[in-house]
């Protein structure tokens, strides 16, 4: 289809535009292109015993899956400090346990696992553990094995699965048996009021946050974060 | 001078600098990190685009700077 437009310009001069319109068979295309950075967010897409609602965000290379954590196993060495029992990541001769800390209801915990899928299969990216205020500010925690932006340093473990929900499992399965070690670690202290048990007759209680929380932790703000589903 | 917004997650700060203000100069700010509360390992973005720490902030624009990832220990 063409059209003639004819065009009165300032100076007073006539200008004739012709205009030609065709259908353009790139539809699919040019979406990829204009949404590549946009994602989509699907709540409750599975649960897992145990940890609960997935939620997902759906990118258009990969899907970033997210879990609210109400625990986080921590299977270190620790040591009784003053009747109260905190981590110490980087001693060989502390007693080591796998103690379970409840996450307190100021506190939001996010395990992230970044999927792609090729030929079929699922694989794991990367891990991650932000922590996040009332806000939706991001913050690393004050724990080893955490890279400035949160990724988890986890080991090696079988990351391509038949489907994603298998990678999210393996991520999960993995994240609860490793053990924290003094990779990555910045100052104990923070982690020492951050992480706090009492020890009873059966069992070992987490104890509040020594302080305010946000200020143990860094603060992150990444691409990743932003694709939280909290 | 000039003004530029520096956003870091969910906060923001909009802050007169000298004309010849650089990335690395905000990435370098104790007042911008101090009332952001970002630290030493960042990247500085505009429009999504990484930019470099040589390169002078354009007077108006609105820089994201997020955490950069750090290697292995």
């Amino acid at each position: 289809m063409e059209k003639t437009e004819i065009i009165l310009n300032h100076d007073g001069s006539f200008v004739e535009r012709l205009v030609s319109e065709r259908p353009l068979n790139v539809g699919q295309s040019v979406l990829d292109t204009l949404t590549e950075n946009v994602c989509r967010q699907v709540r409750n897409v599975f649960s897992i015993p145990n940890w609960g609602a997935v939620h997902a965000s759906v990118g258009l290379h990969d899907v970033l899956w997210c879990i609210a954590l109400d625990k986080i196993p921590l299977h270190a060495r620790f040591k009784l400090i003053n009747q109260v029992m905190v981590p110490m990541f980087a001693s060989g001769t502390d007693i080591e346990m796998p103690l379970i800390w409840k996450v307190p209801a100021n506190v939001k915990v996010v395990f992230g696992v970044l999927t792609k899928e090729s030929d079929g299969f699922a694989s794991v990216e990367g891990n991650w553990l932000f922590a996040c205020d009332s806000d939706r500010r991001g913050f690393r925690l004050p724990l080893p094995n955490l890279h400035d932006d949160c990724r988890i340093c986890t080991g090696q473990f079988e990351g391509d699965q038949e489907t994603a929900l298998e990678c999210v499992k393996a991520s999960l399965d993995q994240f609860s048996v490793s053990k924290w070690n003094s990779d990555l670690m910045r100052t104990i202290e923070q982690s020492q009021k951050f992480f706090r048990f009492l020890p009873t007759k059966d069992t070992f209680e987490t104890l509040p946050i020594q302080g305010e929380w946000t200020s143990l932790c860094n603060k992150v703000s990444t691409a990743l974060f932003e694709r939280v589903v909290v | 001078m000039k003004t530029i917004t520096v956003k870091y997650g969910v906060d923001e700060f909009t802050k007169q600098v000298d004309a010849d203000f650089t990335f690395g100069d905000l990435q370098d700010s104790d007042s911008f990190k101090a009332a952001l509360g970002f630290g030493d390992k960042t990247k500085a973005l505009v429009d999504g685009i990484e930019q470099n720490r040589d390169t002078v902030i354009p007077a108006g624009s609105t820089v994201r700077i997020e955490t950069a990832a750090n290697t292995k220990a």
